[in-house]
Order: structure tokens, then sequence, then C-alpha cells
């Protein structure tokens, strides 16, 4: 599968409800090209907010439409154990699948996913200085088309070895006390560069040092929620919502950090996220750091988008250079 | 010859132009409607401006350009600085009054809320995905009520006891107007109520979350509204300024910011718009399917600048 394009959400909307959130329909159109290039096994992650409906929604869509495949859908696991899932992934899937090595195979892609997070930090930390225009992009397609070929663990950490020592050797001009921001927010958008309409290139082109704690490192691999939760005591009493925790506590921990400004990510209509927006109001008055929300759905303009990031980082900045 | 700068503010529904002096006195300003043609209502403001100075004794040296056509406009006058609305009207009012604290501001398709603090800008926000409460709903509704919107303040005062009016969108208050009509409210009663549920809805929106501290200054298109700001004062309790020139101030934002241009970037302003044609092409990009418009100006035939592609397969580069 190549990037999403514009038609990918186009057609993932117009086979969408109108009122769902933005994810579903990206998701959608995702699923659409893919099962047009040929897929025959489409899978779902669930959640403890609507996705854990979407899977059966999108799949009973697409049968609709015509489209003949198999959906593992993992909210048909509701106990969430592993042997139940490996279960279902042999029932759908393929019943001769070798537990073992489909274990191993799992433990590498973590393994991958966690070295990618930590490529991610080093880039977003220091791409906005760049000195020569799309050094670091480029470092970065070598560094995922490695990933792309590795094929043991052994591969994963020669790549992100490679990588590292490439981003590490990349010149850039970094002042002593640049712009920094932190990005939080609900899961889907504010990691999905398509769906947020590339917001972290935009900053980084307004040479800002980036930090986004979100990612599947540190919600899945390393999560402890009620751990988390203990940061934020002050603000929060109980588990929100499916990132509600890590939201508010990356975002206390970035303003305890001195970061400049805060950039709250979520598509329209995300209640949990929602719920969020309040508390963050009240770190951002307790802190004295202004926070940017931002709202996403299928509609989204571009320009629009671009005065708000604009305006935020000229406010920003004369507040720093005060 | 004393030295000038110019500042152009292009929105949805108006264009305004100021010239300041060295002094950041305005010495010439401009209002008119933009109708759908922000080059068209560029020029006529620059050519408004240009008779209110004496181009012998004044020089304009720079110019900043903000508002929605921002680009558009910088490109066609070459301008030095090209900049968001928001940060134009936080500049230019605090200029002003440098001890302002909150700045509502509400234009012709947007509203926003910028929060002060030691005379620097430190939280904003701006209505995101509906335009209920903005200008051009008042003058829709005004339409409909068949007085002209710049009636709509005055009348509105007159009123003895406002109607209540759905406030939360623009749908819902228009239905809820038209049934206050027919079951014959009066029209002071009315108009004063569209005007409450404008503050009422902006302190709901954009404003909400946001700490509202004294001194506060009302600009924009709609701060000439009397019967708004009146809305505004008896919501929050506390005296809301409307600056006479609040409806100019991003155009003077950007004046001031073209003044901060280092000598080097200055260079004369010929107000020659008239001697050529701009126009804007449309592409369409069909390297991929993201299918990015991109946007072409011309100045007679020469392209001066594009924008709108997503990478660089798709830039259109500007021969020099």
């Amino acid at each position: 599968m190549g990037e999403p394009t514009r038609r990918t959400l186009e057609i993932g909307s117009q086979h969408s409800n109108d009122y769902v959130c933005a994810p579903f329909k990206h998701i959608m159109g995702a699923y659409i090209e893919a099962l047009d290039a040929g897929a025959d096994v489409l899978m779902q992650f669930t959640g403890p907010c609507r996705l854990g409906y979407y899977g059966e929604l999108q799949e009973s869509i697409l049968r609709d439409m015509g489209y003949d495949f198999e959906m593992l859908n993992f909210a048909n696991v509701p106990s969430g154990s592993m042997k139940e899932y490996a279960a279902y992934c042999k029932r759908v899937v393929n019943p001769h699948l070798s537990i073992p090595a489909g274990v191993a195979n799992l433990l590498a892609c973590l393994h991958m996913v966690e070295r990618m997070d930590s490529y991610n930090d080093a880039y977003l930390a220091r791409a906005g200085f760049e000195v020569e225009h799309g050094s670091f992009a480029a470092a970065q397609k070598r560094f995922f088309q490695d990933m792309r070929d590795a094929t043991c663990a052994a591969d994963i950490d020669e790549a992100y070895r490679r990588g590292m020592a490439e981003l590490g050797g990349i010149a850039i001009d970094k002042p002593a006390d640049p712009v920094r921001v932190g990005i939080v927010g609900e899961y889907f958008t504010a990691q999905d560069a398509p769906s947020n309409l590339h917001l972290e290139d935009k900053l980084l082109a307004m040479h800002v040092e980036l930090a986004r704690a979100l990612n599947m490192t540190s919600r899945h691999l390393h999560y402890n929620e009620p751990n988390l939760r203990r940061s934020i005591s002050e603000y929060v009493a109980y588990d929100m919502g499916p990132t509600s925790t890590l939201t508010i506590a990356a975002a206390k921990r970035y303003m305890e950090q001195g970061f400049d400004g805060i950039v709250h990510l979520k598509s329209s209509g995300c209640t949990p996220e929602i719920d969020v927006m309040p508390v963050l109001q009240r770190l951002s008055r307790d802190y004295h750091v202004p926070v940017l929300f931002l709202s996403y759905d299928s509609q989204t303009s571009d320009t629009g988008l671009d005065t708000r990031l604009e305006a935020f980082y000229d406010m920003i900045a004369m507040r720093k250079a005060r | 010859m004393i030295e000038a700068y110019l500042g152009v503010d292009t929105g949805s529904i108006s264009t305004k132009g100021v010239i300041i002096d060295a002094d950041k006195n305005i010495i010439a300003r401009s209002y008119l409607w933009t109708e759908g043609d922000p080059t068209d209502a560029a020029r006529r403001v620059v050519d408004e401006l240009a008779s209110q100075i004496d181009t012998s004794e004044v020089q304009v040296v720079s110019v900043g350009t903000t508002g929605s056509a921002r680009r558009l406009v910088g490109a066609m006058l070459d301008a030095q600085v090209i900049k968001n609305e928001i940060t134009a009207h936080a500049v230019g009012t605090t200029f002003l009054h440098p001890d302002v604290r909150t700045i509502l501001e509400i234009g012709g398709q947007d509203s926003k809320i910028i929060c002060v603090e030691g005379g620097i800008a430190v939280d904003y926000a701006m209505n995101t995905l509906c335009a209920a409460g903005t200008g051009s709903f008042l003058s829709s509704q005004a339409h409909r009520l068949g007085v002209e919107v710049e009636e709509f303040g005055a009348i509105a005062l007159s009123s003895k006891k406002p109607a209540n009016i759905a406030a939360r969108c623009t749908v819902f208050a228009e239905s809820d107007l038209v049934h206050k009509l027919q079951v014959g409210y009066s029209k002071e009663d009315i108009i004063a109520g569209l005007c409450r549920a404008v503050a009422t809805n902006y302190l709901n929106n954009v404003g909400k979350g946001k700490k509202i501290v004294a001194p506060v200054v009302f600009q924009g298109g709609v701060s000439k509204n009397i019967g708004v700001v009146r809305a505004f004062e008896d919501a929050l309790g506390m005296e809301v300024l409307a600056d006479p020139d609040g409806h100019l101030m991003g155009a003077f934002g950007a004046a001031l910011l073209a003044a901060d241009v280092p000598t080097s970037q200055r260079r004369p302003f010929a107000f020659d718009v008239d001697d050529f044609e701009f126009r804007t092409r449309e592409v369409v990009c069909s390297r991929c399917a993201n299918h990015c418009e991109i946007i072409c100006v011309y100045k007679d035939d020469d392209l001066i600048d594009s924008w709108g592609n997503r990478c660089d397969r798709g830039a259109i580069r500007v021969g020099k």
C-alpha cells in the first residue's frame, strides 16, 4: 500500500456516515484501496471508545458494497487474552499458523515499533533546524526503507543503528533556546500525518523542536495507566478514556519542562478527548503555557490550519523573545 | 520626503487599508467591501489610500498584508510582510492599547479571542467548524428583516425587552428568529435578541475556557454594532471598548510589522497597481491522487507566485 492520498479520504467519506469521526473515514478509504489492490484479510483494532464498534460496522458496510474478504476484528476477543487472540487468528486467517513462529515475529514487530518510535523522537527534536532543506526527510525515507527490508530482530537493530547515526550526522543550526512545542491528543489523529494534514512537518518548517509522547510504545508497550495517573493526581481522579491520561500527563510534563506551547489534536466529535480539554485549560492557566486546540474532520482546510499554526508560532515566539 | 508604511487586510467581506508614518500615526485609511474579488478590492483600497496622501511628500517604503487573501494580495503588492490576521490584530491592538488584557474580534466569517499579558499575546482561540454569530450571519438576518446592518445597533438599543433567540447555531437561530417574528415580537426586540445571541454564542464557543480580564477591546467589523457591544458589556459585567479604528486593526498591525522590516528590504512602493493586470489560474496537479490545486498568480503575463502544492513534484517555479 502506498501513502494515503486525498482520494483515500474521499472514498472513505463517501462510504461512511457523515457524523462518524474522521479516523473511521480514513481507515474506510484505506480498506477500500487495499481490497481493490487485492487484499483478502482486513484487520481492525479495538479500544475503549467507539473504535470498539468500528470493525463490525466497517465490515458490514464493505460486505454491502459486495467485497469478499476475511475480517480479523480484535473486538471479537473481548477477554484480551493472548491465547484467545492466537486461536482467533488461526480460525479466521490461517488454521495452520505456527504459534511459536507467530509469537517470534510478533515480538520482532513490537521491537521494530519501539525502535521506530525512538527514531521519531530524535527526528522531531532535530529536523526543524536542518541546514540543508530536505536532508532529514531524505534520511527518514532511507530509514523506513531499511526497516521495510528488515527480516529479523538483528536487521531491525542494524537499521536503527544506521538510521540514528545518519540522523545524528546531519548538519543542524539549532539555537541554544529553541521554541519547543509538545504534541498531545487523540491516538489516530495525533499520530497519522495524513489525518492531521502533516502538522509536524508544518511546525518543523517553522524551526520548532517537537516532542510527541503519544505513540505505540508509550501507549501500548510501556503503558501503565495507574502509574501515569499518579503524576496528574491533582487534576484527574480516574481513567477518562483511551488516551486521556497520556494526553494530560504528557501536557503537564511538557509544561513543567518549560515547553513554549502545547498543540492538542483530535478528530471532531471525539468524546474522550473533548473531556480532556477542560483539564488542559486548567493546566494552561496554572502553568501559563498556551494550548492550541485543533479539531479535524474530513473537510478541515489546510489554509485554516496554516493560519492557526502561524499565529500560534508567532505568539509563543514573540513571548519567548521578550 | 517622509517615509511611510502600507498595511492591507483583505477579509472575506471587507478589505481594509492604512498608511502609517514613522511615528505610527495613521495618515490614510480605507474600508470597502471585498465583493468576492480580493485583487480588485485591494486595488481599490490602494487607490483610495493614494488619493489621501501627497505622493510627492510621502514615500511608502514597505508593505504588509494580512487577512484570508494575504498571500494573493501580498504577491500583487510585492509585500515584504505577509502575516496571518491573528498576529496582525494582536500587534495592532497592543500598540494602541498597551494595557489591554483581552481582545474580542468578530469579523465577516471568523471570530477570535486573544488573551494578552504585559502587551504580548499569551493565548488565543479562533472559531473552527462554525461561522455562527459572525458578521455575515448578522448581514443575512438584517436582509431578512429589511433593515440595513449598519442600523442594527441603534435599533437594538431601543429595545426594552430583547427576545430570547437560540444562540447555539446559525440554522437554529434563524428558525427561532422566524418563529418569533411570526408570533408577533417587535423588530427591535428581535434585533436586540440577535445581538445578544451573537455575544452569547461567542462567549460559549470561541471564549470557552478563556479567562476574560479587563481592559477588554472589541474589534472587527461587528464591533461597529453598538448593540453587540452592549450585549458583551451586559454578559461580562465590565466595560468593553470598541475603538473607532477597530475595524482597521488588522491593516494597522500589518503596517506596523512592515515598519519593522530591515532597511535592506525596503523599496519604494509605486502605487502603480492600476498599470498591471493581475490574474490567477488554478492548475490541478495530476502527479498523484492528492490532486493538489495549485494557484498561479500572474502580473500581466508573468508568473509572480504560486502555491498549493503539497510536495516538490507539484512545484511550479517562478521565473525571475
